[in-house]
């Protein structure tokens, strides 16, 4: 397209429209630059430390595991901060939903329905993600209606699933490891079917940009440079290359990555096309003008604790499946790790702004910090100094790089 | 008064990127005098008050500010130094903190402390020695948030005056006052000149420059236009300055014939939804043809507010009386309800009310509206995109995009993403409270013209305001409330300011 005859401040001029138009485009989304690229720094700082264990196909597949618990409760937590709540019950109540699994596929099943692990699995899930939804609606209503203010009611679960774990334990691990139950997160799909599903997934990325192009071409708007859309969605399709052929020269990607990948998409969807999403940021944006534009705020916040619910026993039933127990630490903790996902990934605690991929950076960001120290053997109490020191470094370098724009 | 010179700015420029907000701002004030300025938005009047306030410090503008003789240099994050020197400003946005007493607002950052434990004696006492200096009746005990918007500009104020300021500057202070509130404040000022007192006066009601300014600095696009004294100028000369062309009237003359009656209220009574006890209304009646512009009228406190937003069903609790939309009885007992029978409420309160300022224009636009354009899974973006930007192209919304957030915007572009909010969701009744509040005149008129285009297209439009010119100048009847009870409703040609004011304070029935 370049004749060879192109003037030279043509092309210069070209250029530097090129790299002030790039420039933009990563100023508009510096927050999750910034986090991601705190993200490559700890896996380089890990990966020398460790003289390139840290990131051999096996380690990086356990860790893409790893973090698939707290990224389903990090994808509901976002649009609870978002409208200015809070959840603390997540982590317990993912674990008392383990634990009610365990004892279904240990206890209950083996009775009424031998030799059928996959029925019985099929049915475990079921009553995980019920429990788990309902509970999230007695919390919603609790909130929304009877307007208990978020933080005490989840404290109030967080507690209830202390006792309540311990009760149906007994104290004692429950065994989950039935065939039938355990690929649901220690399974991974064929190698084969991991390559088509990368393909997919960035043919589907490059035909979304190209469209949304030619929507913007079709109401006059101006266009960025096209170039600068292709390096952006060149380097997540990249990004998703390097993960596939690394994982797949393990076993292949692993199911509950699988799940969280769908789980994330579907919940970023949500954010940002349907009303659902739209009516979530301006109630946390502004809660009177929300009202008065006719938005059922207590609506609402029934709702998106329900869904954070039901994702809760979305992360229950993976745990279960993942450690092969329902214990009775199941789940400790974890609400913490949500909520430190979603603010390392941009979620303000003032409500109004925040992203689910920015949260799944979060969660990587906290899980790859786990295990990099574990795999350096560094004693547990110095593990949660050094994260505490990177969870606020991290924040300050983002602060910093906003305020700087 | 003296005619030394306490402030004087040379060839003030400020830069931001893409636009040049100030552009070699040069002129003077005069000790103890009281000078208007005047601008449309965008004139960079707020621009050049920040500038001497320090929120833009010293080195982030060219030229100089000489105060009392001396360079003004406020280094960075120094608003405090400001007012230490003498220099205070009261803002158009309120800047009290809602949960916390008049007294605690008043000496924010500065309680007067000792032995590292706050003197609450002594702050409430000097909180009460300035309220009663200016007959405010409000008790330094009471919580800022239970005061009107009014009241409370009152107690920013006061809170400037109690730090001894030798130059006070008040930005659009009296957009929010009533008639006598407004009387009250000049008195302050005139009190205040008497002290020495400099004041610089920034606003957009033009006849008020003429009640109380000695010298008037007119601004347009960054630049000073003309500093002269206030006698020099007349209204017409003022408004040409401002807006560099002829306006021949303040108020666009409509064409329209009112229809039926579209909207009724019978004798409307409700209580306080916190209080029950409290009659927020107190019989009030009146009904809207279709293509009417009603005009509702009052005093701060006369329950006007309170009417539109408890007919919005966002307020007051109904214990007695009809509402009426197009023969139907309708009990609007939140705003979804409002909203689905066909009424929208443009608030009084845009920034606080009526738009998520950190979302951009075009969400702000479609919010109340996404039915329009969604399914249960899906909104339709490109539909969303088309119907805002016809929107923002009818009502001249000036923005780089609608991808800006509102937040942004001047206070007359963020007005009319309010109203084409609600123009997209084509209401019957389209309720209006002070919809031209802190908006300069070239916007303000457009914003008529709007209204009279609305009526001639049938829609009935209720406009509150407390601009007693702009209720007469533009409605075809006019409703006056006076506490709580709706006084009298009279047609235009029996409306002047001594009648409605006369039924506004209960003089007559």
């Amino acid at each position: 397209m370049n004749s060879a005859t192109e003037s030279a401040p043509e092309t210069a001029q070209s250029k530097s429209r090129f790299t002030s138009e790039l420039s933009q485009a990563l100023r508009r989304n510096v927050q999750t630059y910034t986090i991601l690229l705190a993200l490559v720094v700890i896996w380089l700082i890990f990966f020398f430390s460790t003289n390139g264990t840290y990131l051999d196909p096996q380690n990086v597949s356990n860790l893409f595991r790893q973090m698939s618990v707290t990224g389903f409760l990090a994808a509901g937590m976002v649009l609870v901060i978002v409208t200015g709540n809070i959840d603390l019950s997540v982590g317990k109540l993912a674990g008392f939903v383990s634990v009610i699994v365990a004892y279904l596929q240990a206890n209950v099943w083996y009775h009424y329905l031998p030799n059928q692990p996959i029925l019985a699995a099929i049915l475990s899930v079921t009553i995980g993600l019920l429990f788990g939804a309902s509970f999230g609606s007695i919390q919603g209503y609790i909130i929304a209606y009877l307007r208990v203010p978020s933080f005490i009611v989840t404290l109030g679960g967080l507690w209830l699933f202390n006792g309540l774990v311990l009760l149906v334990t007994e104290g004692k691990t429950i065994p989950a490891n039935q065939p039938g139950f355990s690929t649901i997160a220690q399974g991974y799909i064929p190698v084969a079917w991991g390559w088509i599903i990368g393909i997919a997934a960035i043919v589907f990325l490059f035909w979304n940009m190209f469209r949304a192009r030619q929507n913007k071409r079709k109401h006059g708007f101006e266009l960025q440079n096209i170039y600068v859309d292709l390096l952006t969605t060149g380097m997540i399709a990249l990004i998703i290359l390097i993960y596939i052929f690394s994982v797949n020269k393990y076993r292949g990607i692993q199911n509950p990555v699988l799940l969280l990948a769908i789980t994330a998409g579907i919940m970023m969807y949500v954010s940002n096309n349907t009303r659902f999403g739209r009516y979530s940021y301006a109630i946390g944006g502004n809660r009177d003008a929300a009202r008065l534009s006719g938005i059922s705020i207590r609506g609402m916040i029934f709702k998106i604790f329900v869904l954070m619910g039901f994702l809760s026993g979305v992360a229950g039933v993976v745990l279960a499946s993942y450690v092969g127990y329902g214990t009775i630490a199941a789940g400790t903790g974890y609400e913490l790790d949500a909520i430190a996902s979603c603010i390392l990934g941009g979620t303000s605690t003032l409500g109004g702004v925040g992203t689910i991929p920015g949260a799944m950076i979060g969660a990587l960001i906290i899980a790859s910090l786990s295990t990099g120290l574990q795999m350096m053997n560094v004693a547990p109490a110095w593990q949660y100094v050094l994260k505490a020191i990177v969870l606020v470094l991290a924040v300050l370098a983002d602060v910093y790089f906003k305020k700087n724009r | 008064m003296e005619n030394d010179v306490i402030l004087e700015f040379k060839d003030v420029t400020k830069e931001f990127p893409g636009v040049v907000a100030l552009k070699e701002v040069s002129f003077q004030i005069r000790r103890g005098e009281i000078h208007g300025i005047c601008g449309e938005n965008g004139a960079g009047k707020s621009t050049l008050m920040k500038i001497l306030s320090g929120v833009y410090p010293y080195g982030t503008f060219q030229g100089s500010v000489i105060y009392n003789g001396e360079e003004l240099m406020l280094a960075q994050g120094a608003i405090r130094k400001a007012s230490e020197r003498g220099i205070a400003i009261v803002y158009q946005e309120l800047t009290l903190v809602p949960t916390m007493s008049v007294g605690e607002n008043v000496f924010l950052g500065r309680e007067p402390v000792e032995h590292g434990v706050i003197n609450w004696e002594k702050l409430y006492a000097e909180t009460r020695e300035i309220l009663a200096r200016y007959q405010l009746n409000i008790s330094p005990d009471e919580t800022v948030k239970a005061l009107g918007v009014g009241r409370m500009q009152m107690v920013e104020i006061a809170k400037a005056l109690s730090e001894n300021a030798t130059v006070l500057i008040l930005d659009e202070p009296t957009s929010a006052l009533s008639e006598t509130e407004v009387e009250k404040l000049m008195d302050i000022l005139k009190t205040l000149k008497s002290y020495g007192i400099t004041c610089i006066y920034i606003t957009h009601k033009l006849e008020e420059l003429f009640r109380i300014t000695d010298s008037v600095t007119v601004m347009r696009d960054g630049k000073v236009i003309t500093t002269q004294p206030t006698q020099a100028f007349t209204l017409e000369k003022l408004v040409r300055f401002m807006v560099g062309r002829e306006m021949k009237e303040r108020f666009p003359k409509g064409n329209r014939t009112p229809g039926e009656v579209v909207f009724e209220v019978e004798d409307l009574h409700a209580v306080d939804p916190n209080e029950a006890r409290r009659k927020v209304l107190n019989g009030v009646s009146f009904n809207v043809r279709s293509g009417e512009i009603l005009g509702i009228a009052g005093l701060m406190g006369s329950g006007r507010t309170e009417l539109v937003t408890t007919l919005f069903g966002e307020y007051g609790r109904i214990v007695q009386g009809k509402i009426r939309l197009r023969n139907k009885e309708i009990m609007p007992r939140s705003a979804r309800e409002a909203i689905d029978a066909g009424l929208s409420l443009v608030p009084e309160d845009r920034k606080g009310m009526g738009l998520v300022l950190i979302q951009s224009i075009l969400k702000n636009i479609s919010l109340p509206n996404l039915n329009q354009f969604s399914s249960f899974l899906r909104i339709d973006a490109d539909a969303e995109l088309k119907a805002s930007l016809q929107q923002a192209k009818s009502l001249a919304i000036k923005a780089p995009s609608l991808e800006v957030q509102t937040e942004t915007l001047s206070g007359g572009n963020q007005q009319k993403v309010v109203i084409s909010k609600w123009l997209l969701s084509n209401p019957q009744v389209l309720i209006m409270d002070d919809p031209t509040r802190g908006i300069d005149v070239g916007a303000k008129y457009e914003i008529y013209k709007l209204m009279n285009d609305l009526a001639e297209k049938g829609v009935a439009i209720i406009m509150i305001s407390s601009e007693l010119e702009e209720v007469l100048g533009m409605s075809d009847r006019v409703m006056v409330m006076s506490r709580g009870r709706s006084a009298a409703t009279l047609p235009i040609a029996e409306a002047d300011q001594e009648r409605v004011m006369a039924l506004a304070t209960g003089l007559t029935s």
